[in-house]
């Protein structure tokens, strides 16, 4: 049990000291950064956190300046999951030589890795880190692109995306194949805990994030990251898409624990049509042309099915 | 010790390019000691200036402020400087101009707005708006 | 050290990979993130066993690749404590980007190499094409040629590794099959005075230490990048001199002496081998042999392989009139490694033997001492003739037409 801070609201959640900087150099409008600072302030347990080759990784630690207050590696790609897994182990044998004493608190394990390097580069390193069990977070900030490289696809990029390497064209309407379930993939490892989040619902991921770091054993988190150069809206509009994102359910906010118990945490007042969710990103806009605006429908038809099925999931507790 | 890291040859740098994050030895809780009583490293990217991304940058309305901590939380840029539950202000060496602050507050009219970077703030406070009605 | 003790004989009967276990083991390390590969699996399968009855203290991570191990070592290295693994052939092919990761943010980890062949066409057994792949890499690699080496070497690389004037990763190899599966008598220390050798872990930059919060695995602009890779650079140069500390303070402990280049025969030699590995071992052999006979030949075999001591392999080669750099590995198009070095090393000097380039074992394929006799008289040919007698390159030992590349 962690000395867990407690956050009634956004006003006592302001008085976090901070301990990710400014004057990095991501994106003006990034909705990675308002991750990190909401997982990061959810805390005032010490932090070894990793990160994988990307975004977050590229413009928060560019030599000589770096943004984290905390220990912080980089080692590739794939394998940011294992660095910390490591990092663990080595807290692990410390703690058991001795050579760290039984009442310096214990830190907390984090990994920050973009959708590419979770769902596809360093799909194995996490898979094997969850297998083993280690006592971590891992969090996935979802863009649904690599997006450090200029808007490739990544088996995250959800049907009908324009990304570089499945841009839509006068034959094609973009990437062609469905957003892979990450949340479900890693709830199937039997991990304790896994959960959905969006920025825009701090509330709902702050507790989440919370309830991940008293957790013991592998965490699994899929951060919603709307991607303002990628996705193609105006930076000041992240909020915005990140709320039609969950009130249209296209990314709904849910989570499952020990592999079985889900629980759908944020069910919109006013459920918002998918079409709305998709009309406000450019990457999407060739969807609103005669040729390829059937697939609006099988977006919807799509998001309702998943929604049905999330809920009769909660309700029969399996 | 007092040499600027741009001045260093290679000799001189931290072995393996790490880099530290504070001038001194941390021993306190370093999320219970707000930034302003910290000892930041030169290689803190708190001490490098991105204001000169910005071309519209936020003016903050004191006056009309609530301190809901909306603009706080959804800074990408941590240049919402907020004190003890209060607004203090925008962190002008940080922040990029995105516009997230003013379109997250909820007042009517608006606590911040975006003006153009060469407008001085306090020509902006003149400028602004009155409260908008439904439908407007 | 770990707090239960093995009490070892004066002499044990350990293979390649039993010695580098025990080794490991007296080591005390502290996190050890390992992926089994043929011919180096006994020596994670050995330490798992000491693990499982109690004989070592520190985390022992069974990951899901050698990828995986390498990763899992850099971020328990940078954590702060001593860290090693394991691996071969297809495995360090896998973890290689790992390999210079780990040497340019300078983790003091040791691996232990068991070298073979690399794939196509799969090959389990014995060549140094995993060794030779590591060049580049920023490792600093030793070479044992026998089981007793490789306990040796295992040890003495975690505390040059951790040196404060090092801190670089190393590699300990040793030949796949002929070395790590080949029992031989071996002396070990004891726990105590091989732990004492080893020392405690020396923390640098520990990501665990919450007083100073640290940044490790940056992105370098072009404004940044030489300096860090010159520094780098630098310190794996510097460590001849910790590396030979190292080979002195062993030798006062041990008996056994190593150093930079190892030599046999050279005394008055006419001609020389240069290779690596166990061959060492069988070329002893094939010299005392010819030495009989009045043919005086020499050996010549670089321990340290990086940094490579150009100086001393250009000194030991000064007097005599023909070289033939024996090269286990498939060349890729060009003269092989030690061909190279040799001749970088001997260029800037007087010196100018008959330099030839020979190619063989690969795959495991064996170099016997009849063999390496021809060798050495072929050499004395080209010494007499004071030019090659054929071409630069020639790969022996394999059924079919002659293969030579190069005119002299």
């Amino acid at each position: 049990m962690s000395n867990q801070k407690v956050i009634k609201n956004l006003k006592s959640f302001s008085t976090a000291a901070e301990r990710f900087e400014g004057s990095h150099v991501l994106c003006p409008g990034c909705a990675h950064s308002i991750i990190v600072r909401e997982v990061l302030n959810a805390t005032n347990d010490n932090l070894i956190v990793s990160a994988s080759t990307g975004c977050l990784e590229v413009c928060t630690a560019i030599y000589p300046n770096t943004s984290w207050d905390c220990s912080w590696i980089h080692i590739g790609f794939e394998n940011a999951s294992t660095a910390v897994a490591g990092a663990e182990a080595m807290n692990k044998a410390l703690r058991n030589k001795g050579r760290i004493s039984a009442d310096t608190p214990q830190p907390k394990f984090v990994t920050f890795a973009g959708d590419g390097a979770t769902y596809d580069i360093g799909f194995q390193w996490i898979s094997g880190c969850f297998e083993r069990g280690h006592d971590m977070m891992y969090v996935c900030l979802d863009n649904e692109v690599y997006a450090n490289t200029g808007g490739q696809r990544s088996s995250s990029t959800p049907i009908g995306a324009s990304a570089t390497t499945s841009p839509a064209g006068s034959t094609s309407y973009g990437e062609k194949k469905n957003k892979k379930d990450i949340v479900a993939i890693m709830a199937a490892h039997g991990a304790p805990y896994v959960a959905q989040v969006a920025p825009n619902k701090w509330k709902d991921m702050v507790a989440k994030i919370q309830r991940g770091f008293d957790t013991k054993g592998p965490v699994f988190i899929n951060a919603m990251s709307a991607c303002t150069t990628e996705w193609k809206f105006q930076p000041h509009q992240t909020i915005e898409v990140s709320d039609l994102a969950v009130d249209s359910l296209v990314f709904p906010l849910y989570e499952i624990v020990d592999g079985t118990e889900l629980n759908i945490t944020y069910r919109p007042k006013n459920i918002v049509p998918v079409r709305d969710y998709l009309a406000i990103q450019p990457r999407f806009k060739h969807l609103f042309t005669p040729q390829y605006e059937y697939l609006l429908d099988e977006w919807q038809k799509r998001v309702d099915e998943k929604w049905v099925y999330l809920q009769k999931r909660e309700e029969a507790r399996v | 010790m007092n040499k600027s890291i741009k001045d260093k040859g290679w000799d001189e740098l931290e072995l393996g390019a790490v880099l530290f994050s504070f001038n001194n030895t941390v021993n306190y809780t370093m999320a219970e000691v707000l930034p302003e009583d910290r000892d930041y490293a030169e290689t803190n990217s708190k001490n490098a200036y991105v204001g000169d991304w910005r071309v519209f940058k936020p003016v903050f309305n004191a006056e009309l402020c609530i301190d809901c901590q909306f603009c706080w939380i959804f800074c990408p840029d941590t240049s919402i400087i907020s004190r003890d539950k209060v607004m203090q202000g925008i962190d002008y060496d940080h922040c990029k101009g995105c516009g997230i602050c003013v379109e997250v507050c909820p007042t009517n009219p608006k606590s911040l707005l975006m003006f153009n970077e060469h407008e001085k703030n306090e020509d902006a406070l003149t400028q602004w708006p009155e409260k908008s009605k439904k439908g407007e | 050290m770990n707090k239960k003790i093995m009490e070892l004989n004066e002499i044990e009967v350990w293979d390649g990979n039993m010695a580098n276990s025990q080794a490991l083991r007296q080591a005390d390390v502290d996190v050890v993130a390992a992926y089994p590969i043929t011919p180096s699996t006994p020596t994670v399968e050995n330490y798992a066993t000491m693990h499982a009855n109690g004989y070592i203290d520190g985390e022992f991570v069974m990951v899901e690749s050698e990828h995986a191990a390498m990763s899992g070592c850099v971020g328990a290295s940078a954590a702060g404590g001593r860290v090693a693994t394991a691996t071969s052939s297809q495995g360090l092919a896998l973890m290689i980007e790992v390999l210079y990761q780990a040497s340019g943010m300078r983790t003091p980890i040791v691996l232990c190499l068991v070298n073979r062949a690399l794939a196509a066409p799969l090959n389990v057994n014995g060549d140094h094409s995993d060794l030779y792949l590591t060049r580049d890499s920023g490792w600093i690699s030793l070479d044992a040629f026998s089981p007793q080496e490789a306990y040796d070497i295992t040890l003495m690389s975690f505390k040059i590794a951790e040196h404060k004037d090092v801190r670089l990763p190393v590699i300990s190899n040793q030949d796949g099959f002929m070395t790590s599966h080949t029992a031989q008598n071996v002396k070990p220390l004891s726990d105590e005075v091989a732990n004492k050798f080893v020392g405690e872990y020396l923390q640098v930059n520990a990501m665990l230490d919450f007083s100073r919060p640290v940044t490790h695995g940056v992105q370098t602009e072009h404004d940044w990048h030489f300096e860090h890779k010159a520094k780098q650079h630098a310190a794996l140069m510097g460590s001849f001199k910790v590396i030979q500390e190292t080979f002195d303070e062993f030798e006062k402990i041990s008996g056994r002496k190593y150093k930079m280049v190892e030599s046999y025969g050279m005394d008055g030699a006419e001609v020389a081998i240069v290779c690596l590995g166990s061959t060492y071992e069988s070329a002893m052999l094939a010299v005392d042999q010819l030495r009989e006979e009045g043919i005086k030949v020499g050996i010549v075999a670089p321990r340290v392989f990086r940094p490579f001591p150009l100086e001393e392999v250009a000194v030991a080669l000064q007097n005599v009139k023909a070289v033939a750099c024996m090269d286990r590995s498939a060349p890729g198009g060009t003269v092989g490694a030690l061909y190279n070095e040799v001749a970088g090393a001997l260029f800037n000097t007087p010196a100018r033997p008959v330099l030839t380039n020979l190619i063989y074992g690969l795959g495991g394929r064996d170099m016997t001492i009849n063999e390496l006799k021809n060798i050495f008289r072929n050499l004395i040919k080209d010494a007499n003739n004071g030019k090659l007698t054929g071409k630069i390159q020639t790969l022996i030992g394999v059924r079919g037409p002659e293969l030579s590349f190069y005119e002299q």
